[in-house]
């Protein structure tokens, strides 16, 4: 009984030590096609679970560590339960193992296990479970470092209790979504509508003098739209990539200024034309102030840099479409009621009075930082 | 939102080592020095005493080389009990050990307090639980509660345990003596016990060292190396490499540090606390491998702090920030969340020394002296260190 009396256990009161205790580091990455592995693992820790040095002297070597990779790679997947799925719901398969590296940290030197896992489109969903020397040392944590394909990097500690844990990798665009993203950014866009429809609403008349008279031949008029069209897409697909690469953003209260003006501008030259051949030139300019508030909602869906290339070209796409749907309609509909006599006055000069007045409040909205109308 | 800035700089930090994984040229190339085998926790688990036993020799390791991962191998073998709310009562008693090693002090206590509530705990754990218990009062400051309890043990209380017991009460009461200022009496009280062959010897000797360093006596080494001498304790060896800073001993200091090293002088393998002191020496000695110690320093509070234990390391952080890479506020903050946590007369050392800092926050400069002199005025320490200079 006397070893009852520990009274050794006293001394160490104050004792600070070591408190770098035993940890593994996982990071993952994900990117369009699937999610890259690291796993980086004590050394001394695998020679306690798996005795590594063969000739037990006390030193591990790199040929008695490489001989035993199989199965320190069967460690490190009995520890880490991962399952990965696709932004379309597809299971990703994790690839072979890359040949072992050793990496050295300020506590010892780490074994380094990497693979890939592939998916048929953006990884989506993982769901970690972490039990890695669960039985030998429940003082372990796993340091996971996580890049999702958006948002900020995130850095957990995982304890090896077993449980699942579920990881978003981040807000998972598929590139299918951004386009529709596109699409749906032009359609609620009414700034960006309005400008365009004001720009096409005197496309069907030809203006002789003072008056405006139905234009006769679709191809002339086709040619006309076709180039104001090209010229604000050329335009803003321009500003969209150079703010989205943060090349270039200006503030967002002046572009949205200069948006509102834009349209205010194009709606009041239907009203007293100044500018009638050549819109173009004007549409383009313009055009590269909307490209720059397109940016804005593509940054909202917080997109990674290196990541971006792919889901800008859809959501331009996206845009695209968007806006040749609009035209498309519009035309068919002007088109066919450019012959009616109160065309030019009811319809160009009715239309773009409100279109000019709509602007006006939203230019002094934005300008001033007001809020005029309800939302 | 406004955690992200810095779990990002985190981020990067731990990134940063991270482009480098490389591939061995050679099989033969050594890798890693490992620590001296042990048998594995059996998967099916041990019987409750082969448990205790071997959870206790691992704790002692972890004390003594400064391996965390002992801690973990201790709790591993007690497994089936830990989780537990009232375990029996010794591997509660270790458990509250543990978590103190882990400064994970108030869990401890209760651990502590419990035992000693409880009628069925055996008189034996009960004496070794109130020991421990008042060496974590004494190190947080909570005194008067600490003194009832070494009063406790020099009593009557545990006689029938032999006068081992009551010799570690009157221990325990005379470093409560030599930290309240009562030097001369707690230094006569000492040595006295010192001759009683029941007596901790190693506890004595470095209670009677750092003693005789707070009374700035030139006695104080030799009183280090002969405590170091019968217990080879981390603890130990820091002091004595402190005591060697202070007089400017570059050269003698790191090489107590190095000492600690079997068989060469990976840094790696040094325990923190070590590491410091030799990071320390090796700056103030103009060594070339001075900013190597420094990084590796720097890597294993970035890698705590990952982990989720940067509280835990508040104490050296506070003196890296003094001694090795200087940064006033950082040693300030430190010195200061570390005040909250521990409070012995090294501790207290160090809150004097950031508040002395010329290039310090001024209110944090101001918080830090005014709860020194709180503590200088209601303890009554006397220390060489601080004691002549304020």
């Amino acid at each position: 009984m006397r070893r009852a009396l520990m009274l050794w256990l006293l001394l160490c009161a104050g004792a600070a030590q070591a408190h770098k205790a035993s940890d593994a580091y996982l990071i993952l990455e994900a990117d369009a096609t699937g999610l890259s592995e690291r796993v980086d693992i004590a050394l001394r820790d695998l020679d306690r679970e798996l005795r590594l040095d063969a000739d037990d002297n006390g030193q591990l070597s790199w040929g008695e560590l490489r001989a035993r990779a199989g199965e320190i790679d069967q460690l490190a997947r009995q520890g880490l339960g991962m399952t990965l799925t696709d932004a379309d719901g597809g299971r990703c398969t994790p690839q072979a193992l890359a040949p072992l590296q050793i990496e050295t940290r300020s506590d010892g030197r780490y074994a380094v296990l990497q693979r890939r896992w592939q998916c048929r489109a953006p990884a989506q969903d993982l769901t970690l479970s972490y039990r890695l020397f669960a039985a030998s040392d429940p003082t372990h944590r796993g340091v996971l470092s996580l890049r999702g394909l958006a948002g900020a990097p995130q850095t957990l500690v995982l304890a090896p209790d077993g449980h699942a844990t579920p990881l978003r990798l981040g807000a998972a665009h598929s590139l299918l979504s951004v386009l529709r993203d596109g699409v749906h950014h032009i359609w609620i866009g009414l700034d960006h509508i309005l400008f365009l429809l004001a720009l096409l609403l005197p496309a069907v008349l030809v203006r002789e003098g003072n008056h405006w008279r139905p234009a006769t031949r679709l191809r002339p008029v086709l040619l006309d739209v076709l180039g104001v069209v090209s010229a604000f897409t050329l335009a803003h697909s321009i500003t969209l990539a150079l703010a989205a690469f943060e090349i270039l953003s200006p503030p967002s209260r002046w572009v949205e200024s200069l948006i509102a003006a834009s349209v205010l501008l194009a709606a009041l030259n239907n009203l007293w034309p100044l500018l009638l051949r050549g819109r173009w030139r004007l549409t383009f300019a313009f055009g590269l102030v909307h490209g720059f508030g397109f940016a804005g909602a593509l940054r909202e869906l917080g997109l990674r840099r290196e990541a971006l290339a792919g889901p800008l070209l859809m959501f331009n796409l996206g845009v695209e479409l968007g806006q040749l749907a609009v035209v498309a309609g519009f035309m068919g509909l002007v088109w066919g009621l450019r012959r009616r006599p109160g065309y030019p006055r009811w319809v160009l000069g009715g239309c773009s009075l409100l279109i000019a007045l709509l602007a006006l409040v939203w230019l002094l909205e934005r300008v001033f930082d007001l809020q005029l109308l309800g939302r | 939102m406004r955690r992200l800035p810095s779990l990002l700089v985190l981020l990067l930090l731990s990134l940063r080592g991270l482009a480098s994984p490389y591939t061995p040229q050679a099989d033969e190339e050594v890798l890693e020095q490992l620590p001296r085998r042990l048998a594995a926790v059996p998967r099916q688990g041990l019987a409750l005493p082969q448990a205790l036993g071997r959870a206790q020799a691992a704790l002692q390791r972890a004390r003594q080389e400064g391996d965390p991962r002992e801690l973990g191998r201790a709790q591993a073998l007690l497994a089936p009990w830990w989780h537990l709310p009232a375990p029996p009562p010794a591997v509660r008693l270790l458990r509250a050990s543990m978590l103190q090693t882990q400064h994970r002090f108030d869990a401890a206590l209760q651990d502590l307090d419990a035992l000693l509530a409880s009628a069925s705990t055996p008189l034996a754990l009960r004496a070794q639980a109130e020991l421990t218990r008042a060496a974590l009062l004494q190190l947080r400051g909570r005194w008067p509660e600490a003194r009832s309890a070494c009063t406790r043990l020099a009593g009557l209380s545990y006689a029938a345990l032999g006068a081992a017991v009551q010799v570690h009460g009157r221990v325990c009461l005379a470093e409560l003596d030599s930290l309240q200022g009562r030097n001369e009496s707690a230094a006569a009280a000492l040595a006295q016990l010192a001759r009683y062959p029941q007596a901790p010897s190693a506890w004595i000797l470095l209670l009677r060292a750092e003693l005789a360093e707070r009374r700035g006596l030139a006695e104080a080494e030799a009183l280090y190396r002969q405590a170091l001498q019968a217990e080879p304790s981390i603890y130990t060896r820091a002091a004595l490499a402190d005591w060697l800073l202070a007089r400017r001993r570059w050269a003698g200091a790191a090489a107590l540090v190095l000492a600690h090293q079997s068989n060469q002088a990976e840094l790696m393998r040094l325990p923190d606390a070590l590491l410091l002191r030799l990071a320390i020496a090796w700056r103030a000695g103009g060594d070339a491998r001075a900013s190597e110690a420094a990084a590796q320093l720097q890597e294993r509070f970035e890698a705590a702090a990952l982990r989720g234990d940067g509280s835990a390391h508040a104490r050296e952080r506070a003196r890296y920030a003094l001694d090795v890479r200087p940064d006033a506020g950082a040693a300030l903050q430190q010195a200061i969340a570390n005040w909250a946590l521990q409070r012995e007369p090294a501790d207290a050392w160090l809150l004097w020394r950031a508040a002395q800092l010329p290039a310090a926050p001024k209110p944090l400069a101001a918080q830090a002296r005014q709860a020194f002199e709180q503590f200088r005025r209601e303890s009554g320490m006397q220390d060489a260190r601080w004691s002549a200079a304020s």
